[in-house]
């Protein structure tokens, strides 16, 4: 009996110490293996002259502007996710509730208008985080709920109607700032929202790595149970989560905006499940407490790589969907494998 | 008591409020109206509700009721309705298999899956349709509309009929058999289930092979009512169904709920909407109000728990020993 416990466990040693290449690779490097393998085509096709201009300085800094505001709302996502509670699906009315109140707002000035839809965009936040936060409301449900009663709310308020930043005389100035935050440029070429994503990576990946907030997030989302009972306030740190998501989505919500010049109650459709797929991809686990804000800045990239080679490649929007689609599930897929494959999958 | 049959006395309570105060509501071609607006997003939440209550979740059923709608449609013109519905609903269940042997073999998250999937049909049904909508306007195809919207019984029509047939059977099945039982035991705890001796993957594939299955049929009929398939047509199912079910009384969680309670909550939600409609307000207060609904359930429960949670593990009998020691 004893022998084969331990022939077992040596069994098991060997099997964790000759893990396939692969899954080593994939294991070290992540999502960055994946983002490599892109560049990789791209190089390719280019050189056998299928597609021209991808390898410029020109193209690289397009990718990262087509995806910059994705990366802005994945940053607060990846957040929730981390929290272990799937997705925030009520990013889309706040996005759209922020930048119809802003531009709504315009008239008091720039700065008070954006500082008037952070306040918005937070309440929203902090109505999930009170729900899902202390009384532990199904995170997907109760979002999804939110994101109806707020789109009810815009289109009630504004009866349906889209609102113009520049129709207001009185707010001609404000209106101009605001329709800069999409479109100045510093040295004629990297466009603001790509810097509002380089600062946010830098301050969520602090927030993630270095403070104590971070540590208890990570212990939250592993084990809720056991965070609680080592004494995190596990209440505060969910709601803190929620709350960094709607600041986000806040600051995309006025990015959307400013770039389509008009509030309307559909501005950011699409980006609840557009920003977890980044967020997935980037190796966050829904189960919670796994992955890094560099790895979801990867994932972002990598949706950005896809989207600028199948368009070089001239293959048509609809296309790039599935192909989107087949990539998402085969990445999470074999993340999730390697992970298991070295008895770490919870997910 | 109260929250066992709260989904039934919510619908009577809405249905009695319509039937006083709105306008033009309680009359035969009124509540017909309803029947037919219910029927489709009914018979695709009865596949939704068993995927829920095996503890997954289908996101793929709105993009498979279109793609169905597509495919039934399409393909009329080269083999008949004979031959192209069977196949739009064979299409169907191989999404659902697609999906079940994802989630259940390679272990991926069900979430995941079904919202790559909804990304991947999206794709398919434009890239098959160009991006037109499809619409038939032949003799036969215009009979079979007729046939199907036509009265047979006061507030039956064929499609009715044929959904009120469906989930008779599933929740006859999912009560009386041992299969629709095992399907509770998954949800409720995989691993007590498998330890049972319960094919716990097996279960989940086949729920998603039924919630493909019934998307399906929803969307072909709902095509061929109206000889029409647009390339939105279950657009707005998906929140809606979700919404249904879990008002229904449906756990997220698995393992509770029923395919009954989901039909009744559809009723209620679409007799709640067609009332919306007749009081003359319009589309958003129709949003506004069903989210309201929602998140009120959503929260009545969550709070609940949590109450449960606060006095769990607390025994009464020691906090009176305690209290009069300290002579409270």
């Amino acid at each position: 009996m004893m022998q084969t416990v331990q022939k077992e466990s040596t069994q098991i040693e060997t099997r964790l110490r000759t893990q396939s290449t692969f899954n080593r690779i994939f294991s070290t490097l992540g999502v960055y293996g994946v983002a490599v393998l892109f560049l990789l085509l791209g190089i390719i096709l280019q050189i056998s002259g299928v597609i021209n201009n991808f390898l410029t300085a020109q193209n690289m800094l397009n990718i990262i502007d087509a995806v910059s505001l994705l990366g802005i709302v994945a940053m607060g996502m990846a957040f929730v996710t981390y929290s272990g509670h799937y997705a925030d699906l009520s990013v889309p009315t706040t996005m759209a509730l922020t930048g119809i109140v802003c531009v709504e707002m315009l008239k008091y000035g720039f700065f008070p208008a954006v500082i008037i839809s952070f306040i918005v965009g937070l309440l929203v936040g902090g109505i999930n985080a009170v729900a899902i936060g202390k009384f532990k409301a199904n995170p997907i449900i109760w979002t999804l709920a939110v994101n109806y009663v707020s789109m009810g709310v815009i289109r009630l308020v504004w009866v349906n109607k889209q609102i113009y930043p520049d129709l207001k005389a009185s707010s001609v100035k404000a209106s101009v700032l605001f329709d800069n935050i999409y479109r100045f440029r510093f040295f004629d070429k990297i466009a603001l929202p790509m810097v509002f994503l380089i600062i946010l990576v830098i301050v969520c990946h602090f927030i993630l790595q270095r403070t104590k907030f971070g540590v208890q997030l990570k212990l939250t989302g592993s084990a809720r149970n056991v965070a609680k009972f080592s004494g995190v306030n596990v209440e505060r740190v969910i709601s803190i989560a929620f709350l960094l998501c709607a600041a986000t989505a806040t600051l995309g919500g006025l990015t959307v905006t400013s770039l389509s010049k008009v509030g309307a109650w559909y501005n950011g459709a699409g980006y609840d499940f557009k920003a977890v797929t980044a967020v997935v991809i980037g190796g966050m686990t829904l189960a919670g407490g796994r992955g890094s804000i560099i790895g979801v800045l990867g994932g972002v990239l990598i949706i950005g790589l896809m989207n600028n080679i199948m368009t070089l490649l001239g293959i048509g929007t609809f296309s790039q969907d599935m192909i989107r689609g087949a990539i998402f599930i085969l990445v999470v897929g074999l993340n999730a494998k390697s992970l298991r494959s070295q008895g770490r999958d919870d997910a | 008591m109260i929250d066992r049959y709260r989904i039934f006395l919510l619908f009577i309570v809405v249905f009695l409020f319509m039937a006083i105060f709105a306008p033009r509501f309680f009359n035969v071609f009124n509540l017909t109206t309803i029947m037919r607006t219910m029927a489709m997003n009914a018979v695709v939440a009865i596949g939704f509700t068993i995927v829920l209550i095996c503890g997954e979740l289908d996101l793929s059923i709105g993009t498979i009721i279109t793609f169905s709608g597509v495919v039934g449609l399409g393909l009329k013109e080269y083999l008949g309705y004979g031959g192209s519905v069977p196949i739009a609903i064979l299409t169907g269940c191989g999404i659902g298999l697609i999906n079940g042997l994802l989630v259940a073999k390679a272990k991926i998250n069900s979430f995941i899956v079904t919202l790559g999937m909804m990304t991947i049909l999206q794709g398919a049904i434009y890239t098959a349709t160009g991006g037109n909508s499809i619409s038939l306007s032949t003799e036969d195809a215009f009979a079979v509309s007729d046939w199907l919207s036509k009265m047979i019984l006061p507030l039956i029509t064929p499609r009715v009929l044929i959904t009120i047939g469906f989930i008779v059977f599933f929740t006859l099945f999912m009560r009386r058999t041992r299969m629709g039982r095992n399907f509770y035991m998954v949800g409720g705890n995989t691993q007590t289930a498998w330890l049972a001796g319960v094919n716990t993957d097996g279960y989940k594939i086949v729920a998603f092979i039924i919630s493909g299955f019934t998307a399906a049929l929803g969307g072909v009929l709902f095509a061929m009512e109206g000889s029409a398939a647009t390339l939105k047509l279950g657009d707005t199912s998906l929140m809606y169904i979700v919404s249904a079910t879990i008002i229904g009384g449906t756990a997220m969680s698995g393992g509770k709920g029923g395919v009954f309670r989901t039909f009744i909550a559809i009723l209620m939600l679409d007799v709640l909407y067609n009332g919306i409609i007749l009081f003359g307000l319009g589309n958003e207060v129709k949003i506004f109000i069903a989210g309201l609904i929602l998140a009120t359930v959503v929260m009545y429960e969550a709070y609940a728990a949590y109450k449960h949670d606060k006095i769990v593990g607390q025994r009464a009998e020691l906090l009176k020993e305690l209290n009069t020691k300290h002579g409270k």
